[in-house]
């Protein structure tokens, strides 16, 4: 029986030494950077997997042409959540609206420390300002625009949005011209809404055509959409995606551009004059503002690349084109002069899907 | 703390007023002998032992410790998914009773809901090993079985389990057996509000002064979310042996479940705001014969699932109406009919056939939109598709030593069919002494794509191409041992796939996910497995099982985009390293196990960046139970302690889904004698 004994001592000797193993799982929590960046820059928010908790943020410095990622991570010890939407800045401080999380944080654009935060949102998209004491958040999965008072980051009331279930809601990008916030209806949506601020009821909609992603507002009071057209199969319809130019005043129509059926432009943004517009639709498009029809030549051609988020910079007119590659890793951003020369790239977070100008 | 205490207190009080018996401790054998029909496979058996070591255990608790096998969890009573050697989950082929039950549409198997109670044998088939049994498994493929209970009279089995988070969890089983019948009935019902506590560190709690400045955040220590769960199974089984070479067999399997999904660590939401929950109601029946004779076996199954399955997401309009976000719903009636053939010609040639029918129509309900024109429009599919799947084999044994089998497979999904899929195994006796057996198999392998990839609205994409893959596996195994004494045995196994055209769903600039064939991998590693059983002493037995993995499972294919850092690298979520080790230490009626397993760190981008989030650490998970059978004139009653994540360990499956830590379950079992 001795050699069945030495195997038992030897099997016990092992099943310590795996036991004595645990204390070698190691977590990485609570680390903390400073950071002061006083300069102006660019900031990229990085959608990550939806259900996977890892978006981020990344900032820019054209001048340095250096690029620091999950600044929010790294400066407040904690995860920016699941699905960073969207960004804008008022008065000094970030509002990073982030979808799945059902939240808005507000961070100090300077340390990238959080200084607040907006909950129990339902399923928030884009945040714009009314006023210092009011902004509106557009809603997915809800047919409500969430009224909010971002001084005391609380939830103060509601738009109505007509002709929409909660399933079927959808609002997304806002633009201001007066009195008026305009809004996109996406998802299974046709509709741009005119709120009225002064009463926060939606006073008009207009019919666009299937499915506008974004909208933007150009030196010349004219509101700018570009729809995607659904897909094939949708029992909401599929058509050909289309431009269009919208006066804002009379609230109608002015001009729409269609693109081929299987098309699939998106992101119409403005140069700081917003008399250049731009977007992507496979390539990089651009067009004045004042033009009858679309180029035929597109701005910046796409080398093999899935251009998913577009910006243009303020100060110089430098085009920005992100790069999603396959979905699950780090992401790349092009940098273009107005002229169409590749002056820069870096690699961001996962899936970077808007940009915030500093 | 209190658990534990109690669990020692009936112990105490159960060895006081137990009468105690000796009784043999499992009997150890050496198993040398090679069956024709597994011929150059590399298969890993789960006995009973290993099934019932903890009947509260899913099958995915089960392959976590005693398998090669990579399970995904994402989180406790949430999906759990397994990939043999660094693929994906639908990649596994999974069937019951021989009826295939991968959901249709989505193409994996939830190993969460299939509770070991109910299974009585199962099999892992590594990668070429599946074509034996079916296509698909570019992974491999795992037979999950029941087996008549070989019970004579009434038998009745009741188990209560208690444990942490308010779960409870009960098992009746009645039998019923003569010369001829046998009849089981099984329940499960398992239910918990599953709330356990863990430290979140993904998010902050700020502390605002008055003018809503952040005064101060913290690290909350928060309850799991919205995760609660009824489960509810119910299996019956009737069996009839003519004695005369005829079997007949009736399984029918229904399950109920219902479940929330719990929230993501980074959900700021408040939870009663929302209500995120799937259900559904599963039923299985396969019907078999099985006609033998001295050199060669017909059998013929035939089956049908039904599924429903619901998902719901609702938020709270703040005035008590929950209002639904999200309403889908999924039907999948399934008819299934399979026939098999063997066919020995003396000892050294085996033939066998087999064909396989599985008839899907599915319909699903994902969303209720408001269309352009007024009224109500669903977005969905109605789909149905044959699955056809047809084999031949010989196997040939010239000499004892030496043996080589080719299966040849064909398969048509819809109107389209695979090249013919060959598979060639051989094994050979290296030496009879210590039973070490060489085995070597090759195979080709095809996936067609599920039905959502197809088409599900939006995204399905209806031009997918069939991923094909390569095979290749080597291996040795020995057994050496004393019969009563020591049993010891081990394999070591090489293996190498390359899968072409693997499907991967992405998301879309429209907003949605598509999925593609984007990838080519390659996957290689080596598979250890070991087992050994030793009586060391008078009445005591030790008895252990271990494995080890290294799968390495590299990207190959072409750039995607310029900026492309994917190639080359390990594919998101595979661990390159694991193991699992299962100790067992018997004395009389007691017993003690203490399971062990391990996963190295995995990276959650394809680009295998280390960033904050772009990789979990490793972990090392410990269990233990103590177990103590009474023996009373009346019935057995069982006593069983379980500790789960013994070093209250902090750890992630997968990203943003905690895990619980340090839990306790007991469980009181009896078995009437009647």
């Amino acid at each position: 029986m001795s050699s069945p004994r030495h195997i038992f001592r030897l099997v016990v000797a092992i099943i310590l030494s795996i036991a004595a193993m645990q204390s070698c799982m190691k977590w990485e929590y609570g680390i903390v950077e400073e950071f002061r960046v006083t300069e102006s820059g660019l900031f990229i928010s990085n959608e990550g997997n939806f259900q996977y908790g890892n978006a981020s943020l990344s900032f820019y410095n054209p001048a340095t042409k250096v690029v620091e990622n999950e600044v929010f991570n790294r400066a407040n010890g904690m995860k920016l959540g699941d699905v960073a939407q969207s960004m804008i800045i008022r008065d000094g401080i970030g509002w990073i609206v982030v979808n799945n999380s059902h939240v808005v944080f507000a961070i100090d654009i300077n340390t990238f420390k959080e200084v607040g935060r907006i909950v129990n949102l339902t399923s928030p998209r884009y945040i714009h300002f009314v006023s210092d004491q009011k902004a509106y958040i557009s809603q997915l999965w809800d047919n409500r625009i969430f009224i909010v008072n971002p001084q005391r980051f609380e939830i103060t009331g509601y738009i109505e949005c007509p002709d929409m279930t909660m399933e079927s809601g959808s609002t997304e990008q806002m633009v201001q011209y007066g009195d008026y916030v305009y809004v996109n209806c996406w998802s299974y949506q046709n509709r741009i809404l005119k709120i009225d601020t002064r009463t926060d009821t939606v006073v008009d909609q207009l019919e666009v055509g299937i499915q506008p992603t974004s909208l933007a507002l150009d030196c010349n009071g004219k509101l700018w959409t570009v729809t995607d057209g659904g897909y094939e199969g949708s029992v909401y319809g599929y058509e050909a995606p289309a431009l269009c130019r919208i006066d804002a005043e009379s609230f109608k129509v002015e001009q729409r551009f269609e693109f081929r059926l299987g098309d699939d432009p998106s992101e119409v943004q403005l140069n700081s004059r917003g008399d250049t517009l731009y977007w992507i639709n496979d390539d990089i498009w651009a067009m004045d503002v004042a033009a009858e029809s679309v180029p035929t030549k597109p701005i910046i051609s796409s080398r093999g690349t899935i251009y998913y988020g577009l910006t243009v910079s303020p100060e110089n007119g430098d085009v920005y084109v992100a790069d999603a590659v396959d979905y699950t890793q780090q992401g790349m951003i092009y940098r273009y002069s107005a002229e169409g020369e590749l002056l820069d790239e870096f690699y961001v977070g996962i899936i970077p899907g808007a940009f915030c100008w500093k | 703390m209190r658990i534990l205490c109690y669990i020692l207190a009936l112990f105490v009080t159960a060895i006081a007023v137990a009468e105690e018996r000796t009784v043999a401790i499992r009997e150890i054998t050496v198993i040398g002998h090679r069956p024709m029909k597994e011929m150059g496979m590399q298969q890993t058996k789960l006995d009973s032992v290993a099934l019932k070591e903890n009947v509260s255990l899913s099958m995915a608790d089960v392959l976590t410790f005693n398998s090669s096998i990579f399970v995904k969890n994402y989180g406790r009573a949430t999906l759990s998914t397994v990939a043999f050697r660094g693929t994906s989950p639908s990649h596994t082929q999974v069937s019951w009773n021989g009826m295939k039950i991968n959901n249709p549409m989505l193409g994996m198997t939830d190993f969460s809901m299939i509770p070991s109670y109910f299974i009585d044998d199962a099999s892992l088939l590594h990668g070429t090993s599946s074509v034996s049994e079916t296509g698909g498994g570019l992974g491999g493929a795992v037979k999950l079985m029941t087996r008549p209970a070989e019970n004579r009279g009434f038998g009745l089995q009741y188990i209560q389990g208690i444990g942490s988070f308010k779960t409870f969890d009960e098992f009746l089983r009645l039998t019923y057996g003569d010369d001829h019948w046998q009849v089981s009935t099984r329940a499960v019902y398992s239910s918990s509000p599953n709330d356990y506590k863990y430290r979140n560190h993904d998010k902050k709690e700020n502390i605002y002064d008055e003018d809503m400045n952040i005064i101060g955040q913290y690290y909350p220590v928060e309850r799991n979310r919205s995760g609660s769960f009824k489960d509810l199974h119910i299996l019956q089984e009737v069996y009839y042996n003519t004695l005369k070479g005829d079997r007949f067999g009736l399984n029918a399997w229904y399950i109920n479940s219902n479940r929330e999904l719990a929230m993501l660590t980074v959900d700021h939401g408040d939870d009663t705001d929302f209500d995120n929950r799937q259900r559904e109601n599963t039923f299985r029946g396969v019907l078999s014969w099985d006609h033998l004779r001295s050199n060669w076996k017909v059998a013929a199954r035939a089956g049908y699932i039904y599924t429903w399955m619901a998902y719901d997401y609702k938020r709270d309009l703040g005035n008590g109406t929950m209002a639904h976000m999200t309403r889908s719903r999924s039907k999948i009636n399934t008819i299934y009919g399979q026939l098999d053939g063997e066919y020995y010609i003396g000892k050294k040639w085996l033939f066998t056939a087999n064909l396989s029918l599985h008839q899907h129509f599915v319909e699903s309900r994902d969303k209720n939109i408001v269309l352009q024109q007024g009224g109500n429009g669903i977005v969905g599919y109605r789909k149905a598709r044959p699955e056809l799947s047809g084999s031949v084999s010989a196997k040939w044994r010239p000499i004892d030593r030496f043996g080589v089998s080719v299966v040849l497979r064909e398969e048509m999904f819809g109107k389209e069919w695979t090249p013919i899929i060959p598979a060639l195994f051989i094994d050979g006796v290296l030496s009879k002494r210590g039973n070490i057996v060489a085995k070597a198999s090759v195979s080709r392998n095809f996936r067609f794509p599920t039905l959502n990839d197809l088409y599900f609205l939006p995204g399905g994409n209806p031009d997918l191409k069939k991923e094909s893959g390569w095979t290749y596996d080597a291996g040795v195994s020995f057994a050496v041992g004393q019969d009563g004494l020591y049993s010891l045995s081990g394999s070591a196994n090489w293996f190498e796939s390359f899968v072409k055209d693997w499907i991967i769903w992405l998301p879309t600039t429209k907003g949605f996910f598509s999925p593609d064939n984007i990838k080519d991998v390659h996957a290689y590693g080596v598979e250890l497995k070991g087992n050994m059983v030793v009586n060391f002493a008078k009445e005591w037995q030790l008895g252990l099982d271990g494995t080890f993995s290294w799968t390495p499972s590299i990207n190959r294919g072409e750039k995607r985009t310029p900026a492309d850092q994917s190639v080359g690298k390990q594919l998101p979520y595979v661990p390159e390293y694991s193991a699992a080790v299962t100790g067992r230490l018997s004395w009389r009626r007691w017993s003690f196990l203490y399971k062990w397993n391990y996963y190295s760190e995995r990276f959650t981008m394809s680009s295998n960046d280390i960033s904050l989030s772009g990789k979990l650490p490793k972990y090392f998970m410990s269990n233990i139970s103590l177990e103590k059978i009474l023996e009373f004139h009346w019935a057995e009653l069982s006593l069983k302690g379980t500790i789960n994540n013994l070093f209250n360990e902090e750890y992630v499956s997968v990203l943003s889904r905690p895990m619980p830590g340090i839990n306790f379950e007991i469980f009181i079992g009896i078995r009437p004698k009647w």
